[in-house]
């Protein structure tokens, strides 16, 4: 039952975007309550500030952000700090228009695809990892923690350089093999060539993340546990999937969170290589909600379509944190 | 276990070809940086400059208040950081080790929190920021960062702090410790590792945030450098060695700190903590 | 409303003036005036390129002196620009003066963010051009000053045309084609440097074809880019760009195109006569071979339609520096110093009887017999909305420069237009 008591803690681990996680904590560690319980006060008094820091810089925005999707909000009333109430007529208008099914469409297949490539090649270079001579290992933990560590604004700067339609390498390396037609391509030029781009950079920048933790908890798999699986006769692929898979699982489920999350979410990566475009093809949920709001200075309107994207992510999601919710619940 | 000639051989092709695959761009943005303009025009990629320049740094340097929206990033980025920590350290302790009513609550809270897309809210907020008279300051961007690290941190640092045996805690407070104490003194120094691991996240965020300050600050003593980049970029187009130069400007800090913190973390974790 | 601007602004004209330079500026009612200046330091935006340096530095100095007052000048980008000037005219500490282009000023005057500028107008105004001055008037008030103006003209690389044995400038679209055709052919440069979305040269084209972007229906305005003349309009683009590599989904200031201009493997560009200073301070050795023509139309006579670009100053309505700012208005905009910027930037300035500046001026010669026959955007309150990125006629060009049908592109993007174009202020 130890497993599942480490899913609800792997919940937390992974966040450690940037780090190397310790392998998924003894169960045994969080069910032996500590007896001492001094003032009932204390956990909250600890919670406090979190607690207050939520409050006021995300619930304050938030309710605000929803006052405003009711609002008629374009530049005039935003200057001289007018406040006119439209009822529901922002959600009407983005609801019936034309562009927001297809979006939100564009957003889950952008979704989709990304983190199945993530997690498919974050898992396999994870697995390689674990395989690899020490060396070897860390070579390849070098490039790995590289590519991690690019702020994105730079990270997206260097795609476009290196996609880019005259002088970029891209180009040249395919005209060399052989593709004479893409000597002068134009990766911005359509939604499927722009998606490739951006896909490929948020796939190398999230990669990283997946395989290097994905390989430090297969380091604490205990030993024993292969070694009576080899004395059930079972073979490589057996205890793979008889030992691996089930120790790795509750982290797979995480890292899959986590990763929808910050893919759906993804911001500057989309924006910036493409501002959307061409046409705007390739603008997902939060650059949809960008772009009328801010760009357009529809600002009710922006209001109402960032509403229906956490609503999105909320309905997205809502698998995992039943699952968590769950899982706190057993073990209190 | 004996492994054929052939199965000693892929994983460490792939392996290479893989570590070629995610260091190329980086290298690509450095090697790009130092060419002369005329190695970076070519119709051959120039793969390894052999004659290098710095006029592209110059160049990117000369901008307009740079070293006052270098000073600016560190600040915020390291106010941030700073702040979420220690908010979050108390709050993980509490999820992690104690035992109370709406516990479960605040944790599924958090993980909401993290899912806040920030972009999109940036209307609400500045009307917020604007109306309370505080436009053009770092104060706001620091709160706002360490808001939007800090639930991330929190659930990390709850899962370093359960990682921690509840039997070195116990002892110490057998030893006559206080429990804050036995925080102090026996957690808080297996936490280390953990908490620098964590506060790369936080720095990752605010060193790249760039829609919020855009919005907040325009007065350009009050920017950060992803403004700057950006700005950069769009004037430069496609002088790409001025580009490069200054998206290696942007991201050097940050790759330096990444490899360093990420040691420590890693070396921290397996020769004490659980492994102890 | 006519949306051609009358040809009073050509060089012709040479009207004596009536020298209403801000020297002698009475006491200002809105607020505490000349006594508080002392001390105060104005904020004014002014764009990328819009005023020179030695220009900056003598306005600074005139003014500080007039006033006592100092003066901070901060260079805007345009990208973004529109959102940036909503977000600050909502503040309490605005820019005290902003530039404001043309086509959007009467957006920014229908949302009540800039001050009235009667008492302004009053005193240094009198010989604005009226043309130009038409862009800053909202339901009958004055809410901003014109400061300059400008049309694109042909700015060309001698070295390469003669190189390609071209002897003279061409005088029609035709013979322009056919020098594009023979530079290609003779010289290894690019003919053209023309990327897709140089949108303001289109409707230059537009205007030369006679065309209107919006048409009124049943009381509001809605996309009238399907018109054939505006595909008359865009197929003539089309031409232009077949001889330029460039881009087909940029526009023309990203990359700046003066700097690739410079680095003189460029035939022509079609740019503002100061882009050619841009061109110079990326490489010095252009220099020499700068020449500029006017755009050619179909016939000889009658040169192509060119967008009539040009930017006012406005007064922000929540400044709290309002008299101040309007007496930098008056040294800005005083005789003097608009001369100088005629003469350093080679623009159209506010009144007829200074364009004596430009003499000499081969850019802004160049410039002047288009003049007559150019035009604006729309200019209603309706039309701002419509240029905020991502600008559905940019995407209609590229479009078109894919090979798609003009009729059929442009009615890819009247939805959007008309969206905007509806848009509530």
């Amino acid at each position: 039952m130890s497993v599942q008591t480490e899913g609800t803690d792997t919940a937390g681990e992974p966040a450690v975007r940037k780090a190397r996680i310790p392998g998924p904590p003894r169960g045994a560690d969080r069910d032996s309550g500590s007896p001492s319980r001094r003032g009932v006060a204390a956990p909250y008094l600890l919670l406090l500030p979190a607690l207050l820091a939520t409050v006021v810089l995300l619930g304050w925005p938030l309710v605000k952000n929803g006052m405003l999707s009711f609002q008629n909000l374009n530049p005039r009333q935003l200057i001289q700090h007018l406040t006119e109430w439209n009822g529901v007529d922002n959600y009407k208008e983005v609801l019936t228009g034309p562009d927001f099914w297809k979006v939100v469409e564009r957003s889950v297949f952008f979704t989709a695809v990304n983190v199945v490539l993530i997690m498919a090649f974050g898992t396999l270079i994870g697995l390689l990892l674990a395989r690899l001579g020490k060396k070897m290992r860390l070579t390849l933990l070098v490039g790995l923690v590289l590519a991690w560590a690019m702020p994105y604004i730079a990270a997206t700067t260097v795609y476009q350089w290196l996609f880019a339609q005259r002088f970029g390498v891209v180009n040249w390396v395919l005209d060399k093999l052989g593709w004479h037609s893409m000597a002068d391509y134009n990766w911005l030029g359509s939604q499927f060539s722009t998606f490739s781009v951006i896909i490929l950079l948020i796939v190398w920048q999230s990669v990283p993340f997946v395989a290097i933790n994905l390989y430090a908890a297969t380091t604490t798999i205990p030993r024993e546990l292969y070694e009576a699986a080899s004395l059930d006769g079972a073979g490589a692929w057996q205890s793979f999937t008889s030992v691996t898979l089930p120790f790795l699982r509750p982290f797979l489920y995480a890292t899959t969170f986590l990763e929808v999350i910050w893919v759906f979410k993804a911001f500057p990566q989309v924006f910036a290589i493409n501002e959307g475009g061409p046409d705007r093809l390739t603008e997902t949920l939060p650059i949809y909600a960008y772009v009328e709001g801010v760009g357009n200075q529809h600002f009710g309107v922006g209001a109402a379509i960032s509403f229906l994207t956490i609503l999105a992510l909320l309905i997205i999601t809502s698998y995992y944190l039943r699952m968590v919710l769950k899982q706190e619940e057993d073990e209190l | 276990m004996k492994r054929s000639l052939f199965g000693r051989i892929w994983p460490n092709a792939t392996a290479v070809i893989l570590f070629v695959g995610f260091v190329f761009p980086v290298y690509w943005m450095f090697a790009t940086a130092f060419k002369p303009t005329n190695d970076i025009i070519s119709e051959d990629p120039v793969w390894f400059p052999t004659n290098l320049t710095l006029s592209h740094f110059q160049k990117a340097i000369h901008a307009d208040h740079f070293w006052t929206l270098v000073v600016n990033s560190v600040t915020v980025t390291v106010l941030s950081v700073v702040f979420s920590l220690v908010i979050a350290l108390f709050a993980a302790f509490a999820l992690a080790r104690m035992r109370f009513r709406g516990r479960r609550g605040l944790i599924v809270t958090f993980m909401l929190a993290q899912m806040a897309p920030w972009e999109v809210m940036i209307i609400a907020i500045y009307m917020i920021v604007r109306d309370d008279d505080m436009l053009n300051s770092l104060v706001p961007l620091t709160v706002f960062y360490t808001m939007m690290v800090l639930p991330l941190t929190i659930l990390t640092l709850r899962g370093y702090v359960a990682a921690v045996p509840k039997e070195l805690e116990e002892s110490a407070m057998v030893d006559g410790c206080t429990r804050m104490q036995a925080f102090r003194k026996v957690i808080f120094p297996l936490l280390a590792p953990g908490l620098m691991a964590t506060s790369l996240f936080g720095f990752i965020t605010a060193w790249n945030e760039f829609p919020l300050v855009l919005i907040l600050n325009k007065d350009i003593e009050k920017q950060t450098l992803p403004l700057w980049l950006s700005q950069f970029q769009t004037a430069f187009g496609d002088d790409w060695g001025a580009t490069m130069a200054a998206s290696s400007l942007f991201a050097l800090p940050i790759l330096i700190l990444f490899i360093f913190l990420q040691r420590k973390a890693v070396s921290g974790l397996t020769d004490g903590a659980v492994k102890g | 409303m006519k949306r051609k601007l009358a040809a009073a602004i050509t060089i012709a004209g040479m009207m004596v003036s009536v020298a209403a330079c801000g020297g002698n500026s009475k006491d200002d009612s809105k607020d505490a005036g000349p006594g508080s200046w002392k001390g105060q330091t104005l904020t004014v935006w002014t764009m990328d390129g819009s005023a020179p340096p030695q220009w900056t530095k003598d306005v600074q100095a005139a003014f500080e002196k007039k006033t006592g007052a100092k003066v901070k000048f901060e260079i805007q980008k345009w990208d973004g620009i529109q959102q940036k000037i909503t977000t600050a005219l909502s503040e309490d500490n605005p820019p005290d003066v902003l530039e404001v282009g043309n086509t959007q000023t009467p957006a920014y005057a229908a949302t009540g963010g800039l001050a009235d500028l009667a008492d302004v107008k009053k005193e240094i105004g009198a010989d604005w051009t009226q043309s130009v001055s038409q862009s800053s008037v909202f339901e009958g008030k004055q809410y901003a000053a014109p400061w300059y103006f400008a049309n694109r003209v042909v700015i060309y690389n001698k070295a390469i045309w003669a190189k390609a044995g071209i002897k003279d400038t061409p005088k029609t679209r035709d013979e322009f084609f056919k020098d594009l055709e023979t530079i290609g052919k003779k010289t290894d440069a690019e003919p053209l440097y023309l990327p897709g979305q140089n949108w303001y040269f289109l409707d230059g084209l537009i205007i030369g074809q006679g065309g209107d972007l919006v048409k009124k229906q049943g009381g509001k305005y809605v996309s009238n880019l399907a018109d054939p003349k505006v595909s008359a309009a865009m197929e003539t683009y089309k031409k232009y760009a077949a001889y330029s590599k460039a881009p087909k989904d940029k526009d023309e200031a990203t990359p700046q195109q003066a700097t690739i201009f410079a680095k003189g493997k460029t035939g022509a560009m079609i740019g503002m006569g100061w882009e050619a200073g841009t061109a110079i301070q990326t490489d010095k050795s252009i220099e020499k071979d700068l020449g500029y023509f006017t755009i050619p139309g179909q016939t000889a006579g009658k040169p192509e339609g060119v967008f009539l670009g040009g930017s006012n100053l406005a007064v922000a309505q929540n400044s709290k520096k309002q008299s101040l700012a309007k007496e930098f208005l008056k040294v800005a905009l005083s005789d003097s110093y608009e001369g100088e910027l005629a003469k350093l930037n080679g623009i159209v300035p506010n009144k007829t009887s200074l364009q004596t500046n430009l003499k000499g001026n081969a850019a802004a010669e160049a410039a002047a017999p288009a003049a007559a026959g150019g035009g604006t955007t729309p200019l209603i309150p309706e039309w701002a909305a419509v240029e905020n990125t991502p600008n559905p006629i940019k995407s209609y060009m590229t479009a078109v420069l894919n090979g798609k049908d003009p009729a059929a592109a442009a009615k890819d993007v009247e939805g959007e237009i008309n969206k905007r174009l509806a848009q509530q202020n």
